[in-house]
């Protein structure tokens, strides 16, 4: 029997507790403000936070507890450099600006499950996996060398909802979150970022 | 509600995604926008030469094609940042009837037909630009051992390439380009740029000095 990877045993652990659970199924909807921080060897071209983001999910809840659905992020990365020397593919020396503009479109399947569904703070944990719609701009002054990429994506986040009222399932969302996405672009092995993000869940009842 | 919620839900991602993308061009001064490429031939030994004489105006380039000459006041300060540059690296400046070791073209290069500008094409065409009459004798031809690249852009450039008169014959009747420098980006030919553009591509070729 094949070897079943941590994430898809948790997937199945959290699927089995969201079915277990009293049902409160229908439509609902996350959207979200998020900030996003390379890690790793993404900080070699851009290191500076993304403040431009955000998600927007739309899920199908099970339960009170488990819901599963389609979230598309969006993230902004640009980071300007001081004029330097580079070396060119032809090995001619430029002296110039180096901009690099990065933006990544992940587009995932996401699993979102409660710990705690009542109460005022409801912390939950969630995972998603999908493909990344990445467009990577590296300018030499004002000369663009526009590259872009389609590659699989990971993510997993924890947090905390917080019902806005006793009698809505509305709630505010705030989280913190790890995304992998592997790369071989530019000099850029991964696409990695820790995000945290805050926004509102809201049902379509 | 739910058509309210909905055109909430779907209407704010799609503003924040068409809003959201910092331009870098818009965050470009005129002088961050330039850039200065430089090549040369590796196998030249610079100090090898010590005259050099210089086109006394600059051949534009339109489209592949020679259009003509210019002697603005940009080309002038180009042609005197350029003898002031070479001065400075230890090479004289003689009259072309005087045997010079080496040459200087300068062109500016414009182009109307798409948004790509190719220098090694720019070489292939070399003589139809420059006759090689004017420094050699006939029937010598032009030869670059580098190219400076291909740049998708909707400026124009300057370039300056230095050329081996003292071994032309040796070089099998061929003009061969042991230096160029190339500048692009935005006001490149405003008349105040034309000596720090110069003075930065010289002062990225450290290898080009006569002693």
């Amino acid at each position: 029997m094949a070897p079943i990877s941590k994430n898809i045993r948790l997937t199945l652990i959290l699927m089995f507790f969201a079915f277990a659970s009293k049902a409160q199924n229908g439509l609902q909807m996350d959207i979200a403000y998020r900030v996003d921080i390379p890690t790793g060897s993404f900080t070699n071209q851009v290191s500076n936070a993304s403040a431009k983001g955000f998600n927007a999910a739309l899920s199908y809840s099970f339960n009170t507890k488990f819901s599963l659905g389609l979230m598309v992020s969006y993230n902004d990365y640009y980071q300007k450099y001081p004029r330097a020397l580079y070396t060119d593919a032809h090995g001619s020396t430029i002296s110039a600006v180096m901009t690099n503009s990065i933006q990544q479109t992940p587009i995932q399947v996401v699993a979102d499950y409660k710990l705690i569904d009542k109460g005022i703070i409801q912390p939950y944990v969630g995972l998603g996996a999908g493909f990344n719609l990445v467009s990577y701009d590296q300018y030499l002054g004002e000369f663009d060398n526009p590259q872009n990429a389609f590659k699989p994506t990971f993510s997993g986040d924890a947090g905390i909802f917080i019902p806005v009222s006793r009698i809505s399932s509305t709630a505010i969302r705030i989280g913190a979150g790890y995304n992998f996405t592997p790369l071989n672009m530019g000099g850029i092995k991964n696409l990695n970022t820790f995000d945290i993000h805050a926004g509102v869940r809201f049902p379509f009842n | 509600m739910l058509q309210k919620q909905w055109f909430y839900g779907i209407l704010i991602p799609v503003i924040i995604i068409a809003g959201c993308k910092k331009d870098p061009l818009n965050h470009l001064t005129n002088e961050e926008s330039r850039i200065y490429v430089t090549d040369h031939d590796s196998t030249a030994n610079f100090q090898s030469y010590k005259t050099y004489s210089i086109s006394d105006s600059v051949s534009v380039i339109q489209d592949n094609q020679n259009a003509g000459q210019l002697l603005g006041l940009y080309e002038i300060n180009l042609i005197n940042a350029i003898k002031t540059s070479m001065q400075q690296n230890g090479y004289s400046l003689v009259d072309k009837s005087s045997n010079p070791d080496l040459a200087i073209n300068v062109s500016e290069i414009i182009n109307t037909q798409t948004n790509v500008i190719d220098y090694s094409m720019y070489w292939d065409s070399y003589s139809s630009y420059y006759d090689p009459y004017y420094w050699g004798d006939p029937g010598y031809g032009y030869y670059s051992p580098y190219s400076l690249g291909t740049y998708t852009s909707q400026t124009d450039g300057t370039e300056i390439d230095l050329l081996d008169l003292k071994n032309a014959s040796a070089n099998g009747s061929k003009i061969v380009s042991l230096w160029s420098g190339l500048v692009m980006g935005q006001d490149i030919y405003n008349p105040n740029n034309a000596a720090s553009e110069v003075q930065k591509l010289f002062s990225q070729s450290t290898y080009l000095k006569a002693n």
